[in-house]
Formats: structure tokens, C-alpha cells, sequence
């Protein structure tokens, strides 16, 4: 095998790997797929909507999970160190990528690499070992069953200090459907059970190291773009000060002041206990220091001291699943239970909001369990126990929406498509609640993450109440995302960049003349041909809807009587995207976006 | 709107007022002026001469705040620091009327004091400095014309260091006592493209703006939605909304807030937005 000659994203290989004869190719990426879907996201969609047969057990071996890096990583393109992994879920079936940052997408990409495709399942645990242009399938015995700091640390000695490790732990070796991918210990690919999937092939890990310099086509080009770029994240107020002063957790006390922190598994938007679980609060009793992913000038992650250890995070979304959702308010309870999730390798998302529901199924009298709202005691016994599927903990592993439907409550499950939803009241957020219920992937917040426009002004504040235009909105956010995901950017830099920016970072990084709008079409193709995936599964108009919690007014607090008008967006939705009343995508729009179903 | 990036910027005092900025702030305040073609600096008089010399092989202007920010000195002081920042090359001084004599309705002691600078300025252009946060509709007219009668270039809403910044309403009110040939400038509050466009539309010819980068910046987002541009609820860019009693004098405040009871809108004050 040889390396990219040129250290250009075009001349980059995508490594295909069968975990069951144990085959290793490598083969070039191809023009049409980097210039039609550019990597990460967009070339995992189309590879997988290529080779899967529908209806495919995601847990079988014929699943196919994809590591994938875009055409601006390891580049001096800021934030540009992420990955992607894409799969079909086993906890929604729909097509899923998950992101991570870190520094493993950058030595992915420096190894030589646009994506790495695992198929098949190996008889035993086992490792992938990328040493550069070498791969080697290594016995993996000596880290199963560990957590996934162990792992970390002993596949870095057994390999070099100087890799990346991307891992699964306990709960991904078990098949549980809330498991993650974790690298560097505390970043994690978490959502959707994409560490399931690794687990059902019994791969452990993914090892790389990357030492080839990436080359880009307009280096100068890119110099100054960049040097721009790094200018426009100083002057914001999110990137330059929210984020690197308190983390994501500064988005706590904002909101609940507008009353869609939610509470009690969504029973509430207000937590009256908020302060002290805010981002100032973290700051001022566990905050260490800042994290910093590969080329990242924002360092919104956190390294938090718990006793006397140093740990990751938390994230916003993760201390509110801890925390607020199950009525919880001791942050350095949250700060153990979010490290435990990363050891365990698990959604902390998912985690705290099927915890969450199995509080409020108990407070109903749904389900007999000790669990309170409000209460710690044995929830991190439980933790444990979803991650090694035992008990309550087994059953709970299945997410929210089996769970909640197996003792005969499904409207306690706050998910879309199965998918537990972060923590945004959604009744205080139209534009953000519709872009939840189309989302492609289920619950999830960085579809089109509208709390920007309509909660944070940016870049302009808009009526959050208001359903006219949201339907435009979450159109332009969702293609801006697919496009993003696709050079895999963190999402943070929109808060600075304009779609422009994007655009002239990925011409001078590839040599292909693209505009802000070409690039939102590229976009709209992945976000159509996502939706082509979940149409041939059997997803239709029905599963664009939200929990029925959210159509009850929230009685207090900064969103009270509102509830989501969702049926004034949808069809208005439908029609811009050039789909049929079912949400199947026209052929007139597919022709349009450039998609052949062929 | 036949309004673009460029022409935007040109419409831009590129601001930086803090007590606390550094020489640093100042520099790159001047570098991004020159950078996006901003209409001029604003800037304390400390700092005048430096950024006359960072900026003097280009269009943009300095301009230096005069009596800031409370208006409330001798019209000799204001005079003399007005000459002062002339001489050191200043090109615009924006100067804060005695917001206190207006509201005594001593208007010959305002107009001289807005006379005294115009006349030390020479050919630098006048701005006067309203602060409407702390007038009523009528006083902000009569100051609007008593300015216009001392010879001032422009009239300007707000210090950004007062009760309100600059809403259309009052940009309008200004507009429409000053007539077109005289300048307006909206200053305060003026954080994203929408609300510079909102201000721009009411009348002004002259933005005041410490976050101008974002603003400009931000303005590459409007060719991809109609949506930023929508119509607010009314009372979003409402003084009277804006009217604050721990900032404002009691009949001030009051003045604001009765206006809620007989305004059309009042059915959309819901303030729970």
C-alpha cells in the first residue's frame, strides 16, 4: 500500500476493512463522491445508502460503520481536527453520524485516509492498528471489557504515545443502543448506539497515527482565509468569551430564563436549582481548565477536578441530562455520572433522559423502581447496569421509547424517531422544534441548530413564537449542517462564520471553485438523500412528530402557554423541500439536487 | 434595500468608547476601520492622535466624543477639548448636549453650548448627542431643532453609556424634525445587521457601532433568508419597552411606560417574549 502522493484531500484513500477474513484495501476516493458529498457525513450517507440492503439488522455484520474525515481536516482551517462516524442505528434505524473532536480525525487524515469502511465481524476482540500507510487487525483480548480511559492508556502503550485511540467501552461490548464512541477519553461520537455497532463487530478500538503533512491546493489562499477566520471567532461574543470562559454549560442559566431548560423529564422548562448547576457555578467550584481539540481557538471543552482526579466536561447537554431532566442538582454528583458515562462509553444524552423517563413512568405508578426525581442514590449502580445490560439497566439500555412502551407509556419518551431530545423545551422554540421532528437522525439539537437565531440573536434574533419563515429557516440550517458535517467542522464556528467563509475554505483547501449557495446544494443533496435512506426503511410523514408532551402548554416560567404549532410548519416544510405530503423527496427535486437513486 | 456590504460599512462609526480600552483596542480598532472601509473611528480624546496617524493615508475618519458621556461641563470645556482634537486631527467631534438645561428648557444655554462647539470645531463636523433615554418625544424635537439652528452636521441619539440606545422610533422622530439635509446618527444597542437596517430605514444616514464587524459580517447571512429581515413584535424595538426606572427619572420612565396604555399595540405587550 502507498500513501497519497500528494497529501490532497482528492488523492486521500478510503481503507476498507472486513472484520471477518480479516481483508485489507485500500482504494482511492473517488471524484464524484468528494465532489458530490465532500467526506465525512456526505460520503458516509452515500456509501451507505449504496451498500446497504434495506431493512438490514443494524447489529448484523453486513452493517457497515465508517470513520470519515473531510476535505479541510488536519488543515489549518480552524476546528478542523473532528471525525464522523456513520452507520445505520440500532437505536432508530435511520441512516446516523455521529461526530467527535479530539485529534483522531486529524491523524486519520495525516495516516493518509478520507474514511475508513469496517464491515463484517471478527471472531474475537480485536483492534485496528493504523500506523500511517501500515494497518494491522491486532488481538484486542487484553482491553475488552475495560473502560475506556484503560483502554486508551494501554492501546497507547502497546502501540505509540503519540496515536489516537477511539474506543468503545463496556456498554458498545454489550450492544447497548445508547453506546458511544470515546476519544481522548472524555470526546465522544455519542449519539445514536453507533458503539453498538463497533461492539457487534467486535472491535474494540481504532488506533491511528498520522504524520504526513496535508496539503491543500491554494495554500496562500487558505493563509489568508484562515487568518480571517481566526479574526471573526475573536470578535464574537459566544467564541471569544461564553465558550471559552464557561463552556457550553453557559447556555444553563440562558436557558432556563427562558423557561425550556426542561425539568423533570420535560414536565417543566424551569429548574429552580439552576444557578447551581450553571456554567458560572462550574467555573467556580470544579473548573480546571480549558480543553482545546485539534486547531480549535474557541477550547469550549472542560477539564473538571473531582476529588482529586481530573476529568472531561461536562458538556451542556450532558449536565442537563444528569442533572435538571432527572430533577437533580448536585453538580459534582453530575461531574461523577457524566465521567462514569464516558468510562462506560454511553450517551450521556441518552442515558439521562431514559433515566429520566423511568423516574417519571415510577412517579406515575408505571413502573416499580426506586428511582426519584431529584434523587441520586443507585443511579450510578444504574449506569453501570445499562452499560453491562443487567436488570432495570438492561431494559433501559433499549432507550427510552421501547422502554417507555413496554410499561405501557410511550408519551413519556421525549424522542424523535427514538431518539432522546436535548435539552430544549421545544414549546419555547417553533423553528427548533420543527427542525427536531424532521431531523434524520431523531431528537437531536445540531440538525439545524436554530437556538441560535431564535434564542441567541445570532446572527440575528428572530421571534422564536413565531411559526412564519421557521420552515425557510430550518431548511437553510439543516443544509448548512449536512454541508459542515461534510467537511466536518465543529458547529461552534457558525456562531462567527457566515456560509461565504465555508464555502472559501473549502476552495482554497481543494481546488474546487465553490460558492456559498453550491455548497448549500450540496448540502440539500445529503440532507435528501438521508431521507431517501429512512423512506426505503419505512420512515414516512408519521415520524416527523414530537412526543404529544409538547403540544400540552408548559404551566410556568419563560415559555409558559406555548406549545409547538407543528402542523403549520410541517406541510409549509414539505413543499419548500420539494416533497410529497408522505415526506418522500419528488423526483423533479432529486433531479434538481443532483442525486441519482441508480 | 439596494444596501450591500460595502456601503454599510461606509455608513459606520466604527466605536470604542470603553474608560478601560487599551492602546491595544485602539490600534485594532483603526486596523479593522481601514480593513472593512468603516466611515470613521469614534473614539475618547486620549486617543485621537494616535489613530490620526494610523489612519491618515485613508477615507476614514476620526472622530472624537466631546463632553462625554454626560454633557453636563462648562460649554467653555467643551469647547476647548473640541479645539483641541481638531487640532490634533481630529475630522468629527460628537458632542453630548446638556441633557439637564434642555430639560430645564433653558434653550438658550443649550444652543450656545452646542454653538460653542460647532465654532471651535471649524471644519470638523458637528454631531450632537441627544441621549434620548432621558427626553421626552417634545424635548428630543426641540433638541433635534435647536441643534439644526447652531449649525451642528448631525444629530445623534444616544451615548451608548445612557438609559436607551438608538430604536427606529426615535430615528424617525429625528428624521422627520430635522428634514433630509441634515445627518442623523443611531448609536447604542446596534449589535446585528437587523438592527442597523431597522435604524437605516427609519432615517438614520450614520451608524454608531462598537460590534461594526459583526454587523457587516453578519450581513453576508441576508442573501440566504428573508426571515432576518422579518417584522419584530412592536414592542421589541419600543422605547417604551426599553424604559428602565433604576436608569431614568421618575416622570421620564412614567412618560414611557403610560404610552403603553393607549398604544395600538398594547394587545401584543404580552411580555412574556
Amino acid at each position: 500500500m502507498s500513501k497519497s502522493l500528494s497529501g490532497k484531500y482528492a488523492d486521500a484513500a478510503i481503507l476498507h476493512v472486513s472484520l471477518t477474513d480479516r481483508s485489507i484495501r485500500r482504494e482511492p476516493l473517488s471524484p464524484g463522491l468528494f465532489k458530490g458529498y465532500l467526506g465525512g457525513r456526505g460520503l458516509g450517507v452515500r456509501t451507505l445508502y449504496d451498500r446497504l440492503e434495506p431493512h438490514l439488522d443494524p447489529m448484523s455484520p453486513s452493517n457497515l460503520l465508517i470513520f470519515a474525515v473531510g476535505p479541510v481536516t488536519a488543515t489549518s482551517v480552524p476546528t478542523a481536527g473532528r471525525f464522523a462516524v456513520i452507520t445505520k442505528s440500532p437505536l432508530t434505524g435511520t441512516v446516523f453520524d455521529s461526530h467527535a473532536g479530539g485529534s483522531f480525525g486529524a491523524h486519520l487524515r495525516r495516516a493518509g485516509y478520507a474514511a475508513i469502511v469496517l464491515e463484517g465481524r471478527s471472531t474475537s476482540p480485536v483492534y485496528l492498528w493504523i500506523n500511517d500507510d501500515r494497518t494491522e487487525i491486532r488481538d484486542g483480548s487484553g482491553v475488552w471489557g475495560k473502560d475506556t480511559s484503560v483502554t486508551t492508556s494501554q492501546l497507547l502503550q502497546e502501540t505509540d504515545s503519540q496515536a489516537e485511540v477511539a474506543c468503545i467501552g463496556p456498554a458498545g461490548e454489550h450492544g447497548v443502543k445508547l453506546a458511544a464512541i470515546i476519544t481522548d477519553r472524555h470526546r465522544a461520537a455519542g449519539r445514536g448506539g453507533v458503539g453498538a455497532v463497533m461492539g457487534s463487530k467486535n472491535l474494540k478500538a481504532v488506533v491511528v497515527r498520522g504524520t504526513t503533512k496535508v496539503a491543500v491546493s491554494d495554500e496562500e489562499g487558505l493563509n489568508k482565509t484562515v487568518e480571517r477566520a481566526r479574526r471573526l471567532i475573536k470578535k464574537n461574543q459566544v467564541t471569544d468569551k461564553s465558550l471559552p470562559i464557561y463552556g457550553t454549560p453557559v447556555l444553563v442559566s440562558l436557558i432556563n430564563e427562558h423557561g425550556m431548560l426542561p425539568t423533570f423529564n420535560f414536565q417543566e422548562g424551569t429548574f429552580n436549582d439552576a444557578e447551581g448547576v450553571s456554567g458560572e457555578k462550574l467555573l467556580e467550584r470544579f473548573s480546571v481548565r480549558q480543553y482545546h481539540c485539534f486547531g480549535c481557538p474557541i477550547g469550549c471543552g472542560r477539564i473538571s477536578r473531582l476529588g482529586g482526579e481530573e476529568v472531561g466536561g461536562p458538556e451542556y447537554e450532558s449536565l442537563w441530562a444528569l442533572g435538571p431532566e432527572c430533577g437533580i442538582n448536585d453538580l459534582e454528583w453530575i461531574i461523577t455520572a457524566n465521567n462514569r458515562c464516558n468510562l462506560m462509553g454511553l450517551d450521556t444524552i441518552s442515558v439521562g433522559s431514559t433515566v429520566g423517563c423511568a423516574m417519571e413512568l415510577t412517579q406515575k405508578g408505571k413502573l416499580d423502581s426506586s428511582l426519584r426525581f431529584g434523587e441520586t442514590e443507585g443511579v450510578l449502580e444504574l449506569i453501570d447496569d445499562i452499560a453491562f445490560r443487567k436488570g432495570l439497566g438492561a431494559e433501559l439500555g433499549e432507550g427510552s421509547r421501547a422502554f417507555a412502551s413496554n410499561h405501557g407509556s410511550p408519551e413519556l419518551a421525549m424522542q424523535v424517531k427514538a431518539l432522546e431530545l436535548p435539552a430544549y423545551d421545544l414549546r419555547g422554540v417553533q423553528g427548533h422544534a420543527l427542525g427536531s421532528a424532521t431531523s434524520n437522525r431523531g431528537g437531536c439539537h445540531l440538525r439545524s441548530y436554530l437556538i441560535g437565531p431564535e434564542v441567541m440573536g445570532a446572527p440575528v434574533l428572530v421571534d422564536r413564537d413565531r411559526t412564519e419563515g421557521k420552515p425557510e429557516l430550518v431548511i437553510l440550517f439543516q443544509n448548512l449542517s449536512a454541508a459542515m458535517d461534510s467537511m466536518v467542522l465543529c458547529r461552534f464556528t457558525s456562531f462567527a462564520w457566515s456560509i461565504d467563509d465555508y464555502a472559501e475554505m473549502l476552495t482554497n483547501c481543494t481546488g474546487v471553485r465553490i460558492s456559498g449557495p453550491s455548497l448549500l446544494v450540496i448540502g440539500e443533496r445529503i440532507w435528501n438523500l438521508e431521507r431517501l435512506f429512512n423512506n426505503r426503511e419505512g420512515f414516512t410523514s408519521r415520524d416527523d412528530q414530537l412526543p404529544p408532551r409538547f403540544f400540552k402548554p408548559l404551566p410556568e416560567g419563560g415559555s409558559r402557554n406555548r406549545v409547538v404549532h407543528l402542523e403549520e410548519m410541517l406541510p409549509k416544510y414539505y413543499a419548500l423541500r420539494g416533497w410529497d405530503k408522505e415526506g418522500r423527496p419528488t423526483k423533479e427535486r432529486l433531479k434538481r439536487v443532483g442525486i441519482d437513486k441508480t | 434595500m439596494d444596501l450591500t456590504v460595502e456601503k454599510l460599512a461606509r455608513m459606520i462609526d466604527h466605536t470604542e468608547l470603553k474608560p478601560e480600552a487599551k492602546h491595544e483596542k485602539i490600534k485594532q480598532l483603526c486596523e479593522e476601520a481601514l480593513a472593512y472601509r468603516f466611515a470613521a473611528v469614534c473614539i475618547n480624546a486620549s486617543h485621537v492622535q494616535y489613530a490620526v496617524e494610523m489612519l491618515k493615508d485613508s477615507d476614514v475618519k476620526v472622530a472624537c466624543v466631546i463632553g462625554f458621556p454626560l454633557g453636563a461641563t462648562l460649554s467653555e470645556v467643551k469647547a476647548y477639548e473640541a479645539k483641541e482634537v481638531v487640532r490634533l486631527g481630529a475630522q468629527e467631534v460628537d458632542m453630548v448636549m446638556n441633557i439637564g438645561a434642555l430639560r430645564d428648557k433653558n434653550y438658550d444655554l443649550v444652543k450656545t453650548d452646542m454653538e460653542a462647539v460647532v465654532k471651535a470645531a471649524g471644519d470638523a463636523h458637528t454631531k450632537v448627542i441627544l441621549e434620548t433615554g432621558f427626553l421626552t418625544d417634545d424635548e428630543k424635537r426641540k433638541a433635534c431643532l435647536l441643534a439644526k439652528e447652531a449649525g451642528a452636521y448631525f444629530v445623534k441619539t444616544s451615548t451608548g453609556f445612557g438609559p436607551m440606545g438608538a430604536t427606529p422610533y426615535d430615528v424617525r422622530l429625528m428624521r422627520e424634525t430635522v428634514g433630509p439635509d441634515m445627518g442623523v446618527k443611531a448609536a447604542g444597542g446596534i449589535r446585528s445587521f437587523k438592527d442597523a437596517i431597522q435604524v437605516i430605514e427609519a432615517g438614520a444616514d450614520r451608524l454608531g457601532c462598537s460590534s461594526s464587524v459583526a454587523v457587516v459580517e453578519d450581513f453576508r447571512w441576508a442573501q440566504y433568508s428573508d426571515i432576518w429581515m422579518q417584522h419584530d413584535k412592536p414592542c421589541w424595538t419600543c422605547p417604551s419597552r426599553q424604559a428602565n426606572l433604576a436608569k431614568q427619572p421618575k416622570d421620564v420612565y412614567l412618560y414611557y411606560k403610560q404610552r403603553c396604555l393607549t398604544c395600538p399595540d398594547r394587545e401584543q405587550n404580552i411580555f412574556n417574549d
